[in-house]
């Protein structure tokens, strides 16, 4: 709840624009109350003989009005969800780049963040299909109070209670319901997903060993259990509607069983009611929807404005001239919990050095990128970038003196021109050429007719693992800085690729101070020292 | 260029959409009836109220019996609303349940070859997210678009006898909405989709932002695309609202015909029953509360509308997965002697894509039972494309591929696959525990046996390590398994499966030096006694002694010696 109310304080700028839909969407809801009620007053003033000139005149202004304003209505609230979605993504990207470019993006969780990304997506209703109506609602009691009291306090007080039932309590007792289910939910679905992606992945293995029965069976179980949980969310969503129905019914009888004691308006307060519990129709399952909304929030929130892993200095020292990098008695493990992952680690790599860091995987290799990087701070020791330790300096001074590439590195659905300005934004055409050529990649990119203006496709599917890690390499080329760090750049290429790689880089990145990490080597690189990480320590290999 | 084949699956996913809506109609006839059968139950009660008001504007008090049964057709109406809803809940997870299975059966017919087109993370969005997608379409579009057609009309049928020109004037506002819609636009749908293409082109921009932050917040741009996804926004919110201005006209429309019929009709009997043309009051009052029931089913289908735009986009996806396998003639099921199994290929040719030239171009060899094969050359070469042509993973072009003498085209997936265990670069560690990713090989094997393999890959020690031991979860969400410890899962699977021929696809391609001679020391006790293929381009190879084969191009290489 808290989360959900945070999300809405971020729309506070937008308050104007926010405020005007809901009053123009209050105007509109009147009008068509009002519509519905002359025309009842229409019929009931002729046969109680006290003619029909006013409420006549007052239908032919209705009207229109009515539709007029509805469409500003639609206008308006719609404008307004289009700011707020647009705050909100703009809040969320800016969040999570101060936090998670360590853990969550740093370390490979693309589901996660397409979970987070369907989580911010799940908030874009709460404005149009909760706070709107639920503001009518709001409004529409105290008129209803105010319309039946007038004739018969007690009839109003009745329809009052069912009406706060209909838009209040059940909403609220629905969301309540949808927050303890939406766990239910969300397992079933992630369930699913893993049993599709298992299978999918392990194509391979399903037809070697003939498994394509069991792994159908599989899913099918899955997709069993998450329709059972949707079901039970319908069934209840069903029932909280039919509740806030016959709470509307229920007040439609009480209007008609008081309706001889004043005949005059009984017409005016039937169809006022019917037309005040319609606006509210919805509510209840806006109410479950609020509620998926509320989990989603409590991530987003969570994931947008945690701690902060890397705090910027108060005073950030100036950035220094030289290009070593040195790792000093570095002891470090993500969580307090986990092993340590360095323990008493020194390394350097002095200006214009080739070094690789060998070792097996899970043995920290990494770390050492995350901790140069300012992704994350050693517990103890010190990291030196050209003499000056890091944890003084700006991260944007650090890591605009070290270009990264890794597996993780990714290319944007974007042109290829897009994608290599990314490494340098001011690079004019002969740069983008030039590094290409460096990273051997600009023939295939002059081969095609739209040639930098080519869409690289998501993930850069549009070419081959290769292809797509020297595009890569071009953009961490392209940028001036004097230190490059390559984290396994080809883990997922076959064996051929990646020796053709590493003998393009021998002479593309001449001049820089380059830290190779590897699980091993294929033999193409040009090197002055190798290093193997053992028990979070570096060791000298044999090199 | 791109436009013809953009066509011809919008032409397909027109088509596929036809079928489908064709299929879910009959699913949705409960939905159907139900929602007809609360309309029904709407027109008793606007007729109860109508007749009460009388009662009271006249000064009695309405009867009781006529509010009793105004309460029963509440309660009837509430029950219907609830039995409509799970109604349709039923019919769109019938439809996914018949969707996906036809999906996933589709995908699994087409088999490993798949994954050379597609991702699967790919091919999972389309069997988890797109046919979710597509459950509007079958919960409440179908329905939906049926009952707006035939709510109306059977509102219009009631207030006929009430009042015939009443009837009329209905008929006619609600016609308006259609033709409104079709004057408005060609416009509404179109701009309709174009809103939601736009929006869907935002969210996929977003996704691809964050699904790259990293990149991003360490090449030092971060504030730079926080502004441009801004800017991003901000643009999509004009165009959109360009659209919409237009687009809502057709909702303008609805508002306007639904206004209209109401102002009309008050105005007609207030000036009917002031002249006292009109006799009943209750009549007028019963048409003017069926006002909007007669417009709700219309409201329901200009709401569905989305529904079937997102059906559009899941429908191109579902479009372009590979057509059903016809079911196999059922061919005699030849059974291969058990003991010493000997494998040939004889001239076989596969081409993956005609613009990359043959994978194979006349490959011949044969393996002599019990021997072992090293396949040599670069990669390229053809040698993983003859382990998946081996693997029944693709049929060659031409030429035979023999067990024993017995065409392997003419043996059934299955049999196939009990006679070949398998190990590549890379085993994929489904979600489970080790035990279970052992298990995987043959499912029936006892716990003994599943142990015995465990300790033929020397998995017990890596075991001893973990939390649960045998027992500890990997693959998502679970522990993770370093490539040499995954690759010991596989020699366990291989181990437990004990079938007679055994492929080896570059194995230790991706291990560190240490650990790839731990592993191939497993390895190398799986291959007595058995027929061994093994592809492979590192010096690993010599320790499986053996005849080297040496393949360029496809085919294979003039002998340069034996190894």
């Amino acid at each position: 709840m808290t989360a959900l109310l945070r999300i809405m304080a971020l729309w506070r700028p937008r308050f104007g624009w926010l405020a005007a839909g809901v009053i123009v969407s209050l105007a509109a809801l009147g009008a068509g109350v009002a519509l519905m009620v002359q025309s009842g007053a229409l019929v009931a003033g002729v046969l109680l003989g006290a003619g029909m000139a006013a409420p006549a005149l007052a239908l032919r202004v209705l009207g229109p009005a009515r539709v007029v304003l509805r469409y500003l209505e639609r206008l308006t609230t719609h404008d307004a969800l289009f700011r707020a979605l647009a705050d909100l993504r703009v809040w969320f990207f800016r969040g999570l780049s101060a936090r998670a470019a360590g853990g969550l993006g740093f370390r490979r969780a693309g589901d996660v963040l397409a979970r987070l990304v369907g989580d911010v997506e799940a908030l874009d209703g709460l404005y149009l299909r909760t706070l709107v109506p639920l503001a009518g609602a709001v409004v529409l009691l105290p008129a209803l109070l105010l319309l039946i009291g007038r004739s018969d306090p007690w009839l109003a007080a009745e329809v009052g209670v069912l009406f706060a039932a209909a838009a209040f309590v059940l909403p609220w007792l629905a969301g309540r319901a949808a927050l303890a289910a939406g766990g239910r939910l969300a397992a079933a679905q992630s369930g699913l997903r893993v049993a599709a992606l298992d299978t999918l992945t392990g194509l391979r293995e399903v037809r070697a060993y003939g498994a394509e029965g069991r792994m159908m069976a599989l899913v099918q179980a899955r997709e069993a259990a998450l329709l059972s949980a949707q079901h039970e969310l319908a069934g209840r969503g069903a029932l909280a509607g039919a509740a806030a129905f016959l709470c509307g019914q229920a007040a439609v009888l009480a209007v008609l069983l008081a309706a001889g004691s004043h005949p005059g308006t009984a017409a005016m307060l039937a169809f006022l009611t019917v037309a005040a519990f319609e606006a509210v129709a919805g509510l209840p399952r806006a109410g479950a929807l609020a509620g998926h909304a509320a989990t989603a929030a409590a991530r987003v929130v969570e994931a947008a404005e945690g701690p902060v892993p890397v705090p910027e200095p108060a005073a950030p020292a100036a950035p220094p001239k030289g290009s070593s990098l040195k790792f000093e008695a570095v002891r470090f493990r993500w969580q307090p919990d986990r092993a340590l992952v360095l323990d008493g680690l020194t390394l350097d790599i002095p200006q214009g050095a080739r070094v690789a860091v060998l070792g097996p995987s899970g043995a920290g290799k990494s770390t050492l990128a995350a901790l140069a990087l300012k992704v994350a701070a050693p517990q103890e020791g010190r990291v030196l970038l050209g003499g000056t330790d890091i944890a003084t300096l700006a991260a944007a001074d650090v890591r605009g003196r070290i270009a990264w590439l890794s597996q993780a590195t990714h290319l944007f659905d974007d042109t290829i021109r897009a994608n290599l300005l990314l490494g340098r934004p001011d690079a004019a055409e002969p740069d983008l050429w030039a590094a290409l050529e460096s990273a051997r990649v600009a023939e295939v990119v002059r081969a095609l007719p739209e040639g930098l203006d080519t869409y690289v496709g998501e993930a850069g599917g549009r070419f081959s693992g290769g292809q797509g890690r020297r595009l890569a390499l071009a953009r961490a080329l392209l940028s001036t800085a004097p230190v490059l760090i390559l984290d396994e750049p080809c883990a997922g290429l076959d064996a051929e690729t990646e020796r053709d790689f590493f003998t393009t880089l021998n002479t593309a990145a001449e001049g820089r101070t380059i830290l190779l990490i590897a699980h091993r080597l294929t033999g193409a690189e040009r090197l002055d020292r190798i290093w193997r990480l053992s028990a979070g320590r570096a060791v000298a290999a044999a090199g | 260029m791109d436009d013809s084949p953009g066509k011809d699956s919008k032409r397909a996913s027109r088509d596929w959409l036809r079928a489908q809506s064709r299929l879910g109609r009959r699913a949705a006839m409960p939905v159907v009836a139900l929602g007809l059968g609360g309309t029904l139950l709407a027109i008793g009660q606007a007729w109860c109220v109508a007749a009460a008001l009388q009662a009271a504007i006249a000064g009695h008090a309405p009867p009781l019996a006529l509010l009793a049964l105004f309460a029963l057709l509440a309660v009837l109406r509430a029950g219907l609303g609830v039995l409509s809803e799970r109604a349709g809940f039923d019919a769109g997870a019938a439809a996914r349940r018949r969707l996906r299975s036809d999906a996933l059966g589709r995908m699994l017919a087409a088999g490993p070859a798949l994954l050379r087109r597609s991702h699967s993370g790919e091919l999972t969005a389309v069997l988890v997210d797109r046919i979710e997608a597509l459950d509007g379409l079958f919960a409440r579009w179908l329905p939906a678009a049926t009952l707006a057609m035939a709510g109306p009309a059977l509102v219009a049928l009631a207030v006929l006898p009430a009042d015939p020109a009443g009837a009329g004037l209905l008929l006619a506002t609600g016609l308006l909405v259609p033709v409104a819609m079709a004057l408005s636009g060609l416009g509404a749908a179109a701009a309709s989709r174009r809103q939601f293409a736009a929006m869907a082109r935002l969210q996929a921009r977003f996704l691809d932002r964050i699904r790259g932050i990293a990149t991003i917040v360490l090449a030092g741009r971060a504030e730079d695309e926080a502004r441009a996804l801004g800017r991003a926004a901000d643009e999509l919110r004009r165009r959109t609202m360009r659209v919409l201005r237009v687009a809502f006209l057709s909702s303008a429309a609805l508002d306007c015909a639904a206004a209209l019929a109401l102002v009309l009709l008050a105005l007609r009997y207030g000036a009917g029953l002031a002249s006292g043309a009109l006799g009943h009051p209750a009549r007028a009052l019963f048409v003017l509360l069926l006002v909007p029931e007669f417009f709700a089913p219309l409201r329901a289908f200009a709401a569905a509308y989305q529904e079937r735009m997102q059906a559009a986009v899941a429908a191109e996806a579902l479009g372009a997965l590979p057509p059903a396998v016809p079911e196999q003639p059922p061919q005699a099921v030849r059974t291969v002697a058990a003991r010493g199994v000997s494998v040939a290929f004889e001239d076989v040719r596969l081409t993956w894509d005609p613009a990359r030239g043959p994978a194979l171009d006349g490959l011949s060899f044969r393996v002599p039972a019990g021997e072992v094969l090293v396949l040599a050359g670069p990669s390229g070469a053809g040698k993983s494309s003859a382990m998946e042509v081996l693997l029944g993973f693709v049929r060659p072009d031409s030429g035979r591929v023999t067990i024993n003498g017995a065409d392997i085209a003419t043996l059934v997936p299955q049999a196939l696959a009990r006679l070949i265990a398998w190990i590549g670069q890379r085993p994929v560690l489904f979600a489970g525990s080790i035990r279970d990713n052992i298990r995987f090989a043959r499912p029936e094997a006892t716990e003994d046996e599943v142990a015995e393999a465990a300790r033929f890959a020397r998995l017990d020690g890596v075991a001893a390590l973990l939390p649960q031991g045998l027992d500890t979860k990997v693959g998502e969400g679970g522990h993770g398994l370093s490539g040499g410890q995954a690759q010991r899962v596989a020699i366990a699977r291989a181990f437990l499966k004990n079938a007679p021929i055994l492929l080896m696809d570059e194995p230790t391609a991706h291990l560190d030096p240490l650990t790839e001679a731990e592993v191939l020391e497993s390895l190398k006790r799986l291959t007595v006694g058995r027929t061994v293929i093994l592809a492979s381009h590192s010096a690993a190879a010599h320790a499986f002694g053996g005849r080297r084969l040496d393949i360029r191009d496809g085919r294979v290489a003039p002998a340069r010696g034996v190894a």
